[in-house]
């Protein structure tokens, strides 16, 4: 399951990263996205992998 | 469901460890790039020296004057502590200042959520659900006490009152008002509120608390028994700092704390070399290093706090390492008459065996070449002067046994004694003062 998780995350973070890069204009949409992006690096934090837990 | 984070707090110790010492190079490298500090302290040695978890004792300590002194250069007022741009910090926290000037804390967005994060464990863990509604009575300002636990309590899904801008008399009302069923306090100020109850003719049992968590001070085990007895309550305690955040908590089991792992290395190391770590059941003194917090990244820092190291098989379930006891600040620890003397022992004497004595301080003075203690201390006014008489008699005796000092006992009058209602500061050795002065 945590595989499955993880896997969600990255697609998750693409998204944002996305949403981020979208939004250049547009503050309100961009701190948001930077946001979800603060509470993806403790995602990640969380759950992580021996071997593969880089930051 | 028993655990905040399910897959961290029942790891495999092993696994745990590797995690772990993988972040730490992660942030030591993060440290080495992005802080003066770390830029200028860990010349001369590379993450690829530190090839397994015993090369981490080759890295230096960070002690509190080094982030005094280098805070001192730009960008103000954090100077060289900084691991981030200045204009992603969101939050500035300082310390007390207690052992000299204060430290400024930087927070950005992230690192506060992820010590807020780290936090959700400790209060979880002991037992704060939706269902509570947590009464915090203190205003909160420019030091991080019961900002933590506010913004923890909101993640954990309670709901949170912020009880500042009112006296003991009015948090007391504030409670039954909107009737509060969890609070979070210093141990010492739990105290109070419960003396003042009583004062109003009110049973702190009958205010509905079913929870309460610790902060600020080190409690006794008699002191944690005596709020769950006067409040008819669940009371826990927890560790942390302004620098460190809140690093261990006390699960239901109540015999010691869970270190919040993976999110801090945490080192407990023997008092006199603080080269090894200590064995189960020995004290030492804890060195930390947070392993995700990148806008005040520090390695290694000591402390100077001093602990007893548990054992990392609780009934619970959780795999973290623990400590069984927090003996107190290495700072407090005094050598009185050749004997090492802990303020500790005291207020657990009291706690346990002096229930009638509601305040007491204890003042270390140089009298010619003797050093002499004296316990004062304020009875409950119940008491009749015999019974004063017996108190102080068998203190004196109690004290001796446990701290194998003789201390005199005076007896103050109702609200001699300071009130507190965070940290405490119930040890006074004016020898210092003498020598400073």
């Amino acid at each position: 399951m945590m595989d499955e998780i993880r896997k969600e995350i990255r697609n998750i973070e693409k998204s944002a990263e996305r949403l981020k890069s979208l939004a250049k204009d547009n503050n309100a949409i961009r701190k948001n996205a930077e946001i979800i992006l603060t509470y993806l690096y403790i995602l990640k934090f969380i759950t992580p992998v021996w071997g593969e837990e880089d930051q | 469901m028993e655990y905040w984070n399910p897959y961290t707090e029942t790891l495999p110790r092993e696994k745990l460890e590797n995690i772990e010492f993988s972040y730490f190079k992660n942030m030591f490298s993060y440290a080495k790039t992005h802080s003066a500090l770390y830029r200028d302290k860990l010349k001369g040695i590379e993450a690829d020296d530190i090839r397994t978890v015993h090369d981490i004792s080759k890295i230096p300590f960070t002690y509190k004057e080094e982030l005094r002194a280098y805070q001192e250069i730009e960008p103000h007022p954090y100077g060289g502590l900084l691991g981030v741009d200045i204009k992603d910090v969101t939050t500035f926290r300082q310390t007390s200042g207690t052992t000299g000037k204060p430290v400024y804390v930087p927070e950005t967005y992230e690192s506060w959520q992820w010590r807020i994060e780290s936090w959700c464990h400790i209060l979880y863990m002991a037992g704060f659900r939706h269902r509570h509604r947590v009464f915090l009575p203190f205003g909160y300002n420019v030091y991080v006490a019961f900002w933590e636990a506010h913004y923890a309590s909101e993640k954990v899904g309670c709901e949170v009152i912020p009880g500042g801008a009112l006296d003991t008399k009015g948090r007391v009302n504030k409670i039954i008002e909107i009737r509060a069923n969890a609070m979070m306090n210093t141990p010492t100020y739990g105290l109070h509120i419960a003396e003042e109850a009583m004062n109003m003719g009110i049973d702190p049992k009958s205010l509905g608390i079913e929870r309460m968590l610790c902060a600020g001070e080190p409690m006794p085990e008699a002191t944690r028994r005596k709020l769950e007895d006067l409040y008819g309550c669940e009371t826990y305690d927890h560790i942390g700092g302004t620098e460190v955040c809140g690093w261990a908590g006390m699960c239901k089991v109540k015999k010691g704390l869970h270190i919040i792992e993976p999110f801090f290395l945490v080192e407990i190391l023997d008092r006199e070399t603080l080269t090894k770590e200590v064995g189960e059941g020995e004290q030492g003194v804890v060195v930390i290093t947070p392993l995700g917090r990148r806008s005040f990244p520090f390695i290694r820092f000591n402390t100077n706090d001093v602990v007893v190291k548990g054992h990392s098989n609780c009934s619970c379930g959780r795999t973290s390492k623990m400590i069984m006891e927090v003996v107190g600040r290495a700072d407090d620890l005094r050598k009185i008459r050749g004997v090492l003397f802990s303020p500790k022992t005291i207020e657990q004497l009291i706690r346990e065996e002096f229930t009638d004595i509601v305040e007491y301080e204890i003042v270390v003075e140089r009298k010619g070449i003797m050093d002499e203690i004296t316990l004062r201390i304020e009875a409950t006014p119940k008491l009749g002067k015999d019974d004063v008489e017996n108190l102080t008699k068998r203190l004196k005796e109690r004290s001796k046994v446990k701290t194998n000092l003789t201390c005199k006992v005076k007896v103050e009058p109702q609200g001699a004694l300071p009130r507190y209602d965070l940290k405490a500061k119930r040890f006074k050795d004016m020898r210092e003062v003498e020598n400073d002065g």
